[in-house]
């Protein structure tokens, strides 16, 4: 069923694609005989034969998932977003000290612990790589001190 | 034959600078520690390692110096989660917990992992002669190839990808694909024309390569990694004081010997990487042992633990192979090294060796010396690497995320990447837990352009005419080992079925 339901979203997004390879995209003027449109409309024919084959004969192979397992891989992904979210106005030290402070405590970590880690974590992550290895990370709150 | 020495002496030249020694150590150690911690393969250690290789403005040979020790450095590794852990790093460790697991259960994990890392050397040192002997003669030959016949190449890369990766060969094709789309997005270059862009500025220039190789292999594997986490205790096996003897060698050189030459042919084949020489090995092995094979492997025979780590060492030289001279990764993480060279301006295939041969014999002489530091790093500090693997889960996610951010924010500062990652992460995840290939993906994002422009080349020259792709020997020779490639396993496995099921006839006729 998970690869039926795959197929059909694989078959959607390939019609998306086939309708802009050929309905949409069109080369005002061009020089050789392939335009920009044909290889993404090879690439839709190609797409949509697969997804189809996969919608008619899916594999036995299900999508093994206990709501808590999805539950946790939600929230992994809401706390990447809010990390992504406060990275620049936050700066690297403060937002990567909460995002691994929360998330280690999140997978089992002590209070303390977590704490510990993240902020130590956030602060020698930023000496490591902007003081030795010259990387560019954001400063934020700490843009004045630093 | 001395074109080869001179290459090999301008390489030692460039790999034997202080720095580059350096970069090569540094890159076997990481790469070890990668390899070893448990879920963590060559291909994600390569894939979140390389932006930070790339913004902190390493040159070229020296970054793919580093790389490449990453990328062999955690094909040595990664035995040592398999046979202290029983959890494979990634695919080609599998059969080494096959026979390593059970070996060190037995009290016997010290002769196990120096067993695992001479075959690793051999293997790996094996393939780089053979890569530094026909690499610069299989590039003689691609020069000569023409757009046609470069669509062709594609074509069969992509015949072997579909055929011998993943399970589900539509699902593997339908991957491969998948990456061709996502390389499409952006400005076309021969016309101006934007596709798939959809209004959005950031995605003019195309979906950045990097977004997408950490999108999949470094946020993917840590919401895989947080995925499985509740699924039981691992228990780190002690290691001991037994070790390897001569006479363990002298008992597994023929094996080591024989799937030194399967890892090598699997590896250069495009898109064939280590997983499927292990396999392959393995079960060769398997089935030349006859009957005392059937016994004793899977409980910690020496002979089923050479097997698949000789292999996979073996691959990842091989997988050089089509990358150094033809431009076609030989798996998914050639094609992170293949699109590394890219990002640095250089075009990897046939001209390589003569446009820049610092950095095509530098890198081909620090494997040389990367092997030699492995098996030096591997054998006494071999404890030190088992004792990271107790480096708990919860905090290995938060690092991996932390170490992708960094990776993507410190080369071009666009918070909009950041999103794109986590998509990407979400995505590959996805797409594993459906038994896609993400190998498959990867090169479809890195061959995608390549691919395209050698049509367009091809069909500018015809002026339009498709049969120019059928012209010439070379291209249809491809297309012919493409079919075979196909066709071939499948008729083995039937001749196999019916010879099997006439024996059983027999032997039925025979009680009668």
């Amino acid at each position: 069923m998970a690869d039926r339901i795959l197929g059909g979203i694989a078959l959607a997004i390939t019609l998306a694609y086939a309708f802009f390879a050929f309905m949409v995209i069109r080369a005002p003027f061009q020089y050789d005989p392939l335009g920009p449109e044909t290889w993404p409309q090879i690439l839709a024919v190609v797409a949509g034969l697969c997804s189809l084959y996969i919608v008619i004969r899916p594999d036995r192979r299900g999508f093994h998932l206990s709501h808590g397992t999805l539950g946790r891989v939600a929230v992994v992904v809401v706390l990447l977003v809010l990390y992504a979210f406060l990275y620049e106005p936050l700066g690297f030290i403060l937002a990567t000290a909460l995002f691994c402070g929360v998330l280690a405590r999140m997978l089992g970590a002590s209070a303390i612990r977590a704490a510990v880690f993240g902020i130590c974590f956030g602060a020698v992550g930023y000496l490591l790589c902007v003081k030795l290895l010259a990387l560019n990370l954001p400063d934020g709150v700490f843009s004045k001190i630093l | 034959m001395n074109e080869v020495f001179a290459g090999l002496y301008q390489g030692f030249g460039v790999a034997l600078e202080p720095m580059n020694l350096l970069y090569v150590l540094i890159g076997c150690f990481t790469g070890t520690l990668m390899g070893a911690l448990p879920g963590i393969g060559p291909i994600n250690g390569v894939a979140i390692l390389l932006p930070i290789a790339f913004g902190a403005g390493l040159p070229p040979e020296s970054a793919l110096i580093l790389l490449a020790g990453i990328y062999y450095g955690a094909e040595y590794g990664g035995r040592v989660s398999s046979i202290m852990l029983n959890v494979p790093g990634d695919a080609g460790a599998i059969f080494t917990t096959l026979d390593g697991n059970p070996m060190a259960k037995k009290g016997e994990a010290g002769r196990a992992l120096s067993l695992s890392g001479v075959c690793s050397f051999i293997g790996g040192t094996f393939a780089i002669v053979l890569l530094s002997l026909f690499g610069p003669m299989l590039a003689g030959i691609a020069v000569t190839f023409s757009p046609s016949d470069y669509v062709a190449l594609m074509v069969f890369a992509f015949t072997c990808l579909a055929a011998m990766v993943g399970r589900n060969p539509v699902k593997t094709l339908l991957g491969a694909v998948l990456g061709l789309m996502i390389a499409s997005v952006g400005i076309d270059a021969n016309t101006g024309v934007a596709r798939f862009t959809f209004g959005v500025p950031d995605l003019l220039s195309g979906i950045d390569f990097l977004v997408v190789v950490i999108g999949l292999f470094g946020m993917g594997e840590m919401i895989s990694l947080v995925e499985q986490m509740s699924s039981g205790k691992m228990n780190v096996l002690k290691s001991d004081k037994t070790f390897v003897s001569m006479k363990d060698m002298l008992a597994v050189k023929w094996t080591v010997l024989r799937c030194s030459i399967i890892g090598f042919i699997v590896g250069v084949l495009p898109g064939t990487g280590a997983s499927v020489a292990s396999a392959v090995s393995y079960g060769t092995e398997k089935r030349l042992a006859g009957e005392s094979g059937k016994e004793s492997f899977g409980k910690g025979d020496i002979r089923g633990l050479a097997a698949p780590e000789s292999a996979n060492n073996a691959a990842a030289g091989g997988a050089m192979v089509p990358m150094l001279t033809l431009g076609i990764p030989g798996s998914g993480t050639t094609a992170i090294l293949l699109g590394a060279l890219l990002l640095f301006n250089v075009t990897p295939g046939p001209l390589m060796f003569k446009q820049h041969p610092d950095i095509a014999w530098g890198l081909i002489a620090s494997m040389y010396i990367g092997n030699v530091a492995l098996l030096i790093i591997n054998l006494p500090l071999v404890g030190l690497f088992v004792r990271l693997l107790t480096i708990p889960l919860k905090y290995m996610a938060p690092l991996i995320a932390v170490l992708s951010f960094i990776g993507v924010y410190s080369i071009v500062s666009n918070p909009f990447d950041l999103y794109m990652i986590i998509g990407f992460g979400v995505l590959g995840w996805a797409l594993r837990k459906m038994g896609f290939s993400l190998a498959s993906v990867i090169l479809g994002v890195v061959l995608g352009n390549i691919f395209e422009d050698n049509l367009r080349r091809a069909l500018s020259i015809s002026a339009g005419d498709w049969s120019i792709l059928l012209q010439s020997g070379t291209s249809i020779l491809l297309y012919i080992l493409a079919v075979l490639i196909l066709v071939l396993p499948p008729l083995f496995g039937y001749l196999a079925k019916r010879r099997a099921a006439a024996e059983a006839e027999l032997a039925a006729s025979a009680v009668d």
